[in-house]
């Protein structure tokens, strides 16, 4: 069974919303460190 | 990382995922990350920024309001020390399941194995015997919680160097796992199809900001608490932030290792998912188990890199709990952070006993549904009012916005002042609705629900008065 399109737009969002914004904010604490 | 570690708990490994699912899949996101955003992210800030502001404990910082405030601080240390008598316990049911995945000593009947080894009598009125195995995993976690803890903060940094990278490891490694077993695409497409038509649903909305606060640890003195252990020079926002999306992050994810696995057993056995036990402690140790049985190889490793992961990510969560209360008792009365830690684990593991005899569960049930859905959100309510109505709120605006480059605007006042407590209060109403409308405990006599139910909220709100009355030594806050 393949995943749906809808189900495969909300993972997409998902992760790039929490990952990608995490990975921002990490970026920023360490770049405010140096 | 002691935020972060307070924050993700064993509520992301079984609550969010089952959350999601139930209302609208994939489609739920939306007003999640909504709620993350509009309340959880404020609110954060909002503790952050009392705590970093105040140095000190919630009693502390609501006394730094104003003396006749110090009560408000009490409750929020007391609720989380009051979770944690139960959360503990359910470390404990962890503990023996780990123990168990060497040898997947559940076979083939997860469920009966479950109801056994709680020596559930199957009312909460028929006390019955203590649950051994139950009573031994909690003397073990409560012993942890005293020696992370009693020597202060320095220590609770080195083991969530420890206690927040391994579960998140051992979190991916079964989600790699889960997605490679045949029929995990059935439970990923449950989990994450959208149903748009759920988003009118104001229930929906409502779980959405109910996950937000309760996975984020917010409204428990935690927060405050830590943040006042900050740098001057700390980035509040940015911290904010990054314990929010971490948290919703382990969440996310933790959501592709169950139902991978879900949708494997469902394959495998040749049922529907509707027909598996999804919420809470059936999930965690009904379906999952069962799940791990089904493995075609290393059954046993992956049980218990599951339950490790589970008491790794719910340790930091537990002795967060206690922090508050002990630090505050320290704070205030100048008790050694070691003898205060002692006290109040004595206290924690006698109180847990209730919930490791054949009633525990029905009990953990009833006083967890009235501390989550009426405790926490009163004293988040609380905390708007006290800060965003009582008192100069730009003020702790200024305060967070002197040590970041994302500044706070008008924006971060009006969500703190009117949009999180309208929420909240319609959180509470709809609570209150639904609990008069289709009482939750039918088969439970209404005595049982208020003693256990109401009555730990109405000891924690006159216990913070008698702690606020109790002289204290440490100097005059100014």
């Amino acid at each position: 069974m393949s995943l749906p399109l809808s189900a495969i737009v909300m993972l997409i969002f998902g992760a790039v919303v929490l990952y990608g914004g995490l990975a921002y904010f990490v970026y920023r604490a360490f770049k405010g460190k140096k | 990382m002691a935020a972060v570690g307070s924050a993700v708990g064993l509520g992301n490994v079984w609550r969010f995922p089952y959350v999601c699912y139930d209302n609208g899949g994939g489609a739920f996101l939306i007003p999640f990350f909504v709620a993350i955003f509009t309340a959880g992210i404020p609110l954060l800030i909002l503790e952050f920024s009392i705590g970093h502001w105040a140095r000190g404990t919630p009693p502390h910082a609501f006394r730094k309001k104003g003396k006749k405030w110090e009560w408000a601080g009490w409750i929020t240390v007391l609720m989380p020390f009051i979770i944690a008598t139960y959360y503990v316990v359910v470390m404990a049911w962890c503990f023996s399941y780990m123990v168990y995945s060497l040898d997947l000593r559940w076979g083939s009947q997860a469920g009966g194995f479950f109801t056994n080894f709680l020596g559930d009598t199957g009312s909460p009125l028929i006390i019955g015997g203590v649950s051994m195995p139950i009573l031994l995993g909690l003397l073990a976690v409560w012993i942890c919680i005293f020696l992370i803890l009693y020597k202060g903060v320095k220590r609770i940094g080195k083991i969530v160097a420890l206690t927040v990278p391994i579960p998140t490891i051992l979190l991916i490694i079964l989600t790699i796992r889960g997605l490679t077993l045949p029929g995990a695409m059935e439970g990923i497409s449950y989990y994450l199809t959208p149903d748009f038509s759920r988003l009118g649903d104001v229930n929906v909305w409502l779980a959405a900001y109910a996950q937000v606060f309760f996975s984020f640890s917010l409204a428990q003195g935690i927060m405050i608490t830590y943040s006042s252990f900050l740098k001057k020079k700390s980035d509040i926002t940015n911290n904010a932030f990054i314990v929010a999306l971490a948290d919703a992050g382990t969440a996310f994810l933790a959501g592709f290792a169950v139902f991978s696995v879900v949708g494997y057993l469902t394959v495998s056995q040749g049922i529907g998912i509707g027909e598996l036990a999804m919420a809470g402690p059936g999930l965690t140790f009904i379906t999952y188990p069962t799940a791990i049985s089904f493995l075609p190889f290393a059954a046993a490793i992956f049980g218990m890199f599951f339950f490790i992961a589970l008491l790794t990510f719910g340790i930091d969560s537990a002795f967060s709990m206690i922090e508050p209360i002990s630090a505050s008792a320290n704070e205030k009365w100048r008790i050694s952070k070691a003898r205060a830690t002692g006290i109040m684990c004595i206290l924690g593991f006698l109180f847990s006993l209730i919930f490791t005899t054949g009633a525990g569960v029905h009990l953990l049930e009833i006083v967890d549904h009235f501390i989550t859905n009426f405790g926490l959100v009163t004293i988040g309510l609380l905390e708007c009012i006290i800060f965003g109505w009582m008192f100069r709120l730009s003020k702790l605006r200024e305060h967070a916005n002197e040590t970041s480059d994302i500044m706070l605007g008008r924006w971060w006042d009006i969500l703190i002042k009117f949009v999180i407590p309208a929420i909240l209060i319609i959180l509470l109403i709809m609570a209150i609705i639904n609990n008069v409308t289709n009482n939750p405990y039918p088969s439970y006599p209404g005595w049982l629900v208020v003693l256990f139910g109401i009555g730990p909220l109405l000891i924690i709100i006159g216990l913070s008065f008698i702690l606020m009355k109790i002289k204290g030594k440490e100097a005059e806050v100014t």
